[in-house]
This record gives structure tokens, C-alpha cells and sequence, in this order.
């Protein structure tokens, strides 16, 4: 049971750095710099409105990437020190 | 009792956190930057959340300093503080130096910039890492006293990271208690006041678990001192 909890504390960061990635990867491209020529504020919106939230799923998932990340590292750490104490 | 009392904490904090984010998804989009706006429920509270830890770490040092001559014990204990405060502030400093890049990357159509802020944000990361490091690889009974000197100085560079956004650069300035043009509007403040609550509480609990971890290395250290004078 521990084993389990410990491969998943060390998963789901992995997982969620691999999703921020991805989100980054899989966005949209940016309208051209001349979008003005090409399009309304309107249709210049709605590309754009998918590359904003590619990069917002990024930072909240990269967020937790690091703090779920640091308190499994933290958990193993602590784990092996309780275990080299409780043999000395 | 400490066990049932830390898991009510627990509990309470992933509650705000639940709480915070649906608040941070849910918030009107901003006219200019549409969804992106939203790092900053993360970003702003990282950041004060770091502040503050790397602050704990200063009164940490100071302590040790103070008392490392007069009583060992009481001493550790203040060391622990700071070392704890110092890595905890690293993590959401960590934060605050990887959501701000995405961020200004949809707002200014670039990662970085060196300006004030950016760059004593760096600075500050930077001194604490060299802290972390002094603490890992130095050794000698001198370590804790030369890592106390330079968590001091990371702590005295907080507040000029703090002010230098009021220095004009790319970085927007004070969102709070700058000019006439400074402040949030209240459909927004609301969910950052919350997420700056929730990021509050986590990072304390964080911050309880390391200083935790850090004692129980004190003790295995003493242990294995006694050990070795008793060989």
C-alpha cells in the first residue's frame, strides 16, 4: 500500500509537467501579425481565446507539478531518515 | 491530538484550494488578455506566499546567530526554522519564476525581460539556491553560521524585490498602493483574495512538514554524534 502511494505522489507530478508541456505544444498558432487585414476584433478573439487557455492550463498544472512534486520528494526524504533512525 | 489537529489543517487547506481554483476559472475574463489574466491567481500569491517564507528564514538566521553561542538547542531550533523557510520559499519562488514567463508571454509577446523586477526576482532565487547549496556540500561547524550570514542577506533583498516594480519597466507596477491608476476591480479581487488565503494556508503546511523533517534530521545528526563518541 505504501509502495502505491509512494509511485503515485511521484506520478502525478510527473504527469501534470508532462500536461503543461503538452497544453503548450498543442496550442494554436498565433494570427499573423497583419491580423487587422485579414480579420475582425471579433474572429481576432476567438483564435486567440484557445491559445490564453493553453497557457493558463500550463502555469496552474506546472504550479502543481512543483509543489506535489517538492511534498513526495519531501515524503520520500523523510521516510528513509525515519527508517535510518528507527535501525539506530 | 497533534495528529488529529494536523489533519483537520489538511483538510481545511485542500477545501480553500478546491475553493480558490474554482473561484480563479470561474472569474470574468479580462477585456485585454482573456483567459491568461487568470495566472496571476497563482502567480501574485506564490510570490507574497515566497516573500514571506524567505522572511521567516531571515528571523531563522538571526536567531541562530544570536543564540549559538548562549544555548546550542534553542539555536537548532531557530536553524531549522530558517532552512525550512529558505527551501519552502524556493518552491514557490520556483513558481513565481516559471507562471511569470507564461504569463508575460501572452501579455508582452515575450518570456523575459531584465528589468527590475525580473531580475532581483532571479537575484533573490538565485541567493537562496547558493543558501541550499552552502548548507548541502559545506561542511564543518562553521556551515550553519556561514549559511545564517547569507540567508540574512536574501532576507534584506525581499524588500528591494518588493519596490522595484515601481521602477518603470516591463513589469506592470503596484497592483496595490501605487498611483491614482493602481488597484483591482472587485469581481477580480475577490477570487485573489481567496487564492492568496489558500496558497497561504498550503504553504504553511508545507512549511510545517519540512521544519518537521528538518528535527527529525537534527535528531538522527545527534544520534549519530552520541553513537560515534560512544564507539
Amino acid at each position: 500500500m505504501k509502495k502505491a502511494i509512494a509511485q503515485f505522489a511521484a506520478i502525478v507530478p510527473i504527469a501534470l509537467f508532462v500536461w503543461a508541456l503538452y497544453s503548450l505544444y498543442a496550442a494554436p498558432s498565433e494570427p499573423p501579425v497583419d491580423w487587422r487585414l485579414h480579420m475582425s476584433q471579433e474572429q481576432h478573439d476567438l483564435m486567440v481565446a484557445p491559445i490564453d487557455h493553453a497557457y493558463r492550463v500550463a502555469a496552474y498544472s506546472v504550479t502543481w507539478a512543483i509543489q506535489l512534486g517538492y511534498l513526495a520528494w519531501l515524503g520520500l526524504k523523510w521516510s528513509g531518515q525515519k527508517r535510518v533512525a528507527g535501525r539506530k | 491530538m497533534k495528529k488529529i489537529l494536523f489533519g483537520v489543517y489538511t483538510a481545511i487547506c485542500i477545501a480553500l484550494l478546491v475553493w480558490a481554483f474554482e473561484l480563479a476559472v470561474n472569474a470574468p475574463a479580462e477585456m485585454m488578455q482573456g483567459d491568461a489574466y487568470r495566472i496571476i491567481f497563482y502567480h501574485v500569491p506564490s510570490a507574497m506566499v515566497a516573500f514571506l517564507f524567505f522572511a521567516i528564514s531571515m528571523a531563522g538566521s538571526i536567531g541562530f546567530l544570536a543564540l549559538r553561542e548562549k544555548n546550542l538547542a534553542k539555536a537548532l531550533a531557530w536553524d531549522a526554522w530558517a532552512v525550512s523557510g529558505a527551501e519552502v520559499g524556493i518552491i514557490f519562488c520556483t513558481v513565481v519564476l516559471i507562471t511569470g514567463p507564461l504569463w508575460g508571454y501572452r501579455a508582452w509577446g515575450i518570456w523575459w525581460a531584465w528589468d527590475a523586477r525580473l531580475t532581483t526576482t532571479l537575484l533573490l532565487w538565485l541567493i537562496y539556491v547558493s543558501y541550499l547549496l552552502m548548507r548541502r556540500f559545506a561542511s564543518g561547524p562553521q556551515m550553519r553560521t556561514s549559511s545564517a550570514v547569507l540567508g540574512i542577506f536574501g532576507g534584506i533583498a525581499v524588500p528591494i524585490v518588493y519596490i522595484s516594480n515601481r521602477i518603470p519597466g516591463q513589469h506592470p507596477g503596484p497592483v496595490f498602493g501605487g498611483d491614482r491608476a493602481s488597484g483591482m476591480d472587485p469581481v477580480i479581487l475577490r477570487p485573489f483574495l481567496w487564492n492568496i488565503v489558500a496558497w497561504l494556508c498550503w504553504g504553511i503546511l508545507v512549511l510545517i512538514l519540512r521544519h518537521g523533517f528538518e528535527l527529525t534530521q537534527q535528531e538522527v545528526a545527534a544520534s549519530e554524534a552520541e553513537l560515534s563518541l560512544n564507539a
